[in-house]
């Protein structure tokens, strides 16, 4: 009898941690899909409309014109084009790089590994400022060209710490056995390490390709002049310069009656933007994802 | 470990010696003046957007490339140049014109402009004739009397709408029967008893005066009508006496303590929207569009949203008309002050042009008549026709300048090249008589609805700007707007105005939000507070400001 009410009191107390559970999350997820809804929802309804107030997570006059007033603009296909580009390039060079730098820095035998980390840490926290590296990338040749977006961003300090950490948690003794097997030091980091990083190498290939796909300071500056380089934020960023507030009062004054016209205003445009520049990169995720959860290195070595 | 430390100092040290010598290699200069009239390519650095830009291409931008023989090549900034033009003082190197909106002074120092007074005065006989003796006011300073800026603003301006004002509902006036709306008094007696004839709109609680109080839109629409009231025009924080140029923080003026006691009444009765103070631009703007709430207070380009969502659900008696509120009949409601031509923005030559000469003649083409009339109107035959020696507009290209977005870019119509050089405004009359803009009282008059038309006609008008005492009332300011007036930055003004700014977006709110009897008292504590941080000094100090800029353009 008294096993049996223990049993049913821990059944009892697993199942409030449960509900408990469930609640805290349902409210989270709430929390953090609800803004998203309303900005999906405010860029699908009539803008005029929005203006009343009042949208949550549903249109209230579905339209799409606000994605038609942005499709309207020039050069956002080749934006498109060259950010999809830039990420994908990006991101593989990246990755590849930082894990290939990290791997050596993991390495106890590696004889500057002390100078070259602090080397590497000193740059997160000291930078050249913006003339100074303006300065360089011009003289370096990289305006007006598409390497401008890898090469100065291809490794990153913080990027290659996590890796490098993550790389000192693997047990020595897999790289010693593989050279034991006749393995280099390449085929060691190609078979053995990157493999094993798979977790890791997916959570960075994810801060840079959010990063790649979401920067356009880098196309402002060394590649404005030249629209065959543009990339979609940037001209996403002309866009809502453009609409907002002050952009172009003159605009107005060149049509008589201007209260007539359909506006589109400011606001719907931003979050037809906002969609525009999340669903892209959002779709990433779910391929990533598996790696996230997959197990490290359960197993491979007894000691 | 040494040797490693050694072979990367060997490193560091060639890279910071490579870097450096390339910063010599700076390019020679290539300074060779063309004459005539030959085809040449001006670049042009513009610090605002212009997604409409056409590449020379269309037909006002061909004929101006024709006339010229000037190609323009202009980058549009997204950041007001604030991040590029720093950029290009460090590096030496400038297209050959720019606008730099509020860096000029960045450019100024580190002697990128040229002196424009020589090069008008030589070169441009159109710019001459438009500006007059409002050229003094392009002068640098005091000390640099130089040109360095041509404003690309308007000249000889009679504003189309009135842009301050106490906004109703027309169905409220059309209700009580059209009465006087002058005074806040006759303001708070139609809001009284519209309300209590209705205290539903559409389902929803009736608001009587809602208020803009959303972080420095507060400053432009509920701070501002404490001079807007009581005969003062938008100098900004400061009242400048018209004789004595003596400068006053505008909440001191006794005069004002009554404009924002009246508020306090207002708020006691129940006639304030409680929200006022904690609502955000959009929700207020939401009240305004629904409309529930019968009136506000706020420049007019702040609520244009809601008065085209009011039109387009076809909710037009719940629009709103504009009225020159004052707080007692003695005051003048000075709306439509002329400020005169307004500097501070504009177009400058750089050190590197190619050709200045070119390009001052270039600008002065862009202020002539006929280019004037071609910017506004475009080319005759196609955009316009001329009938009985006046300037029409055919149907088809009205329809299209009033629907077509592409219209702009492809015509190169408008701010396009409009947006290089000073142009004429709304309401400047040409050598024949007619407006330099399309903007004329006719076509404002076919713009507005029905229910507008007859609350106008009640009143006795036709425009809501006939409502108020007109520009003509009043002598040209000849300190400009004292808002655009430069103060010099890190100086103990620009860090008093902002502690004082800080104070007044505090006491303000209590004061109006205050039981009435403690309004007072909260009113001279706020008048304390501003003696503390020393408000009679930076009085002085801005009195000075505008003293100094009298002189400077009137001489």
């Amino acid at each position: 009898m008294v096993t049996k009410k223990k049993l049913m009191d821990s059944m009892m107390k697993e199942r409030v941690f449960d509900i408990i559970n469930c609640l805290f999350l349902i409210i989270v997820m709430v929390v953090t899909l609800y803004p998203f809804l309303n900005v999906l929802a405010i860029s699908l309804n009539e803008s005029t409309d929005t203006v009343r107030g009042g949208i949550y997570v549903w249109p209230r006059e579905f339209t799409l014109n606000n994605y038609l007033e942005i499709m309207k603009y020039d050069n956002l296909v080749t934006g498109f084009i060259n950010s999809v580009l830039r990420t994908v390039i990006g991101t593989i060079l990246g990755v590849f790089a930082q894990a290939m730098v990290a791997f050596t820095l993991s390495r106890a035998d590696f004889q500057g590994r002390k100078f070259v980390s602090t080397f590497l840490v000193l740059t997160m926290y000291f930078s050249g400022g913006l003339i100074p590296g303006y300065m360089l990338i011009r003289d370096l040749g990289l305006m007006n060209s598409f390497w401008v977006y890898i090469l100065p961003g291809l490794v990153s300090a913080f990027n290659i710490i996590i890796i490098r950490s993550f790389m000192d948690g693997l047990p020595f003794s897999l790289q010693e056995s593989a050279k034991m097997d006749g393995a280099n030091d390449f085929t060691i980091f190609y078979r053995i390490i990157l493999p094993l990083c798979k977790p890791v190498l997916a959570t960075i290939a994810l801060f840079v390709a959010v990063g790649q796909w979401n920067s356009w300071f880098d196309t402002y500056l060394f590649n404005s002049m030249n629209e065959n380089l543009t990339t979609l934020q940037y001209e996403l960023m002309k866009i809502l310069d453009n609409t907002s507030m002050g952009g172009n009062v003159d605009a107005n004054q060149m049509r008589p009656n201007e209260q007539q016209q359909n506006q589109v205003s400011p606001e719907s445009i931003k979050m037809a933007i906002t969609m525009v520049t999340v669903i892209p990169i959002m779709l990433v995720y779910p391929f990533v994802q598996r790696y996230f959860i997959q197990g490290m290195t359960l197993g491979a070595v007894k000691q | 470990m040494r040797s490693c430390y050694k072979v990367f100092s060997l490193v560091l040290l060639t890279a910071l010696l490579s870097i450096m010598a390339a910063c010599q290699n700076s390019k020679e200069e290539v300074t060779s003046k063309s004459e005539g009239n030959g085809p040449i390519t001006l670049t042009v650095f513009d610090s605002d957007t212009n997604p409409d830009w056409e590449n020379m291409e269309s037909p006002v931008g061909q004929k101006i490339k024709e006339d010229t023989g000037i190609t323009l090549d202009p980058e549009f900034d997204i950041e007001g140049g604030q991040t590029k033009i720093p950029l290009m003082v460090a590096s030496g190197e400038y297209p050959d014109m720019i606008l730099p909106k509020n860096e000029a002074s960045t450019l100024v120092e580190a002697g990128a402009l040229i002196d424009l007074a020589p090069l008008i005065e030589e070169h441009a006989p159109n710019i001459k004739k438009m500006l007059g003796d409002d050229i003094n006011r392009l002068k640098w300073s005091k000390d640099d009397p130089s040109i360095y800026i041509l404003s690309n603003n308007t000249v000889d301006e009679d504003r189309a709408h009135p842009n301050f004002g106490a906004l109703v509902q027309h169905d409220v006036v059309r209700e009580l029967g059209y009465p006087d709306m002058k005074t806040l008094e006759d303001l708070e007696n139609a809001i009284r008893e519209y309300k209590k004839l209705h205290p539903e709109i559409n389902g929803q609680p009736t608001i009587g005066l809602t208020l803009q109080t959303d972080g420095w839109r507060l400053q432009s629409a509920t701070l501002n009508s404490g001079f807007m009231m009581t005969g003062g025009s938008d100098d900004g924080e400061y009242f400048v006496d018209p004789e004595t140029y003596e400068a006053t923080l505008h909440y001191r003026r006794p005069a004002e303590k009554e404009v924002f006691r009246w508020y306090n009444t207002m708020n006691d009765e129940g006639l304030l929207d409680p929200d006022s103070f904690v609502q955000k631009h959009d929700q207020w703007l939401s009240k305004l569009s629904t409309g529930r709430a019968l009136a506000t207070i706020a420049p007019d380009w702040m609520i244009y949203e809601a008065q085209s969502a009011l039109r387009e659900a076809g909710m037009e008696e719940r629009m709103y008309g504009m009225y020159p509120i004052t707080l007692s009949e003695e005051y003048k409601h000075h709306a439509f002050r002329d400020n005169g031509f307004q500097v501070g923005w504009g177009i400058g030559i750089t050190k590197d042009c190619k050709d200045p000469v070119r390009a001052i003649k270039f600008l002065d083409y862009l202020v002539k008549e006929e280019t004037q009339v071609m910017l506004n109107w475009g080319i005759e035959g196609e955009h316009y026709e001329v009938v009985d020696g006046k300037r029409v507009i055919p149907e088809d290209v009205l329809e299209r300048r009033n629907n077509d977005k592409n219209f702009l870019k492809e015509t190169g119509i408008g701010y396009n090249f409009s947006r290089f050089a000073p142009r004429y405004g709304d309401g400047a009359l040409d050598s024949t008589g007619q407006t330099y803009t399309i903007n004329t009282r006719e076509q404002q008059i076919a713009n507005q609805t029905e229910i507008e038309k007859e609350v106008l006609k009640n009143y006795g008008v036709e425009l809501w700007k006939d409502l108020y005492p007109s520009k003509d009332e009043f002598p040209v300011s000849p300190w400009g707007a004292a808002y655009n007036l430069a103060i010099p930055s890190g100086s103990k003004l620009e860090v008093n105005n902002q502690r004082m700014l800080d104070i007044t977006f505090k006491r303000v709110p209590e004061a109006i939000l205050a039981e009435p009897e403690k309004f007072d008292a909260i009113w001279d504590q706020f008048m304390k507070d501003l003696d503390k941080v020393g408000v009679e000094e930076s009085e002085e100090e801005f009195t000075q400001i505008v003293k100094d800029t009298v002189e400077l353009w009137n001489n």
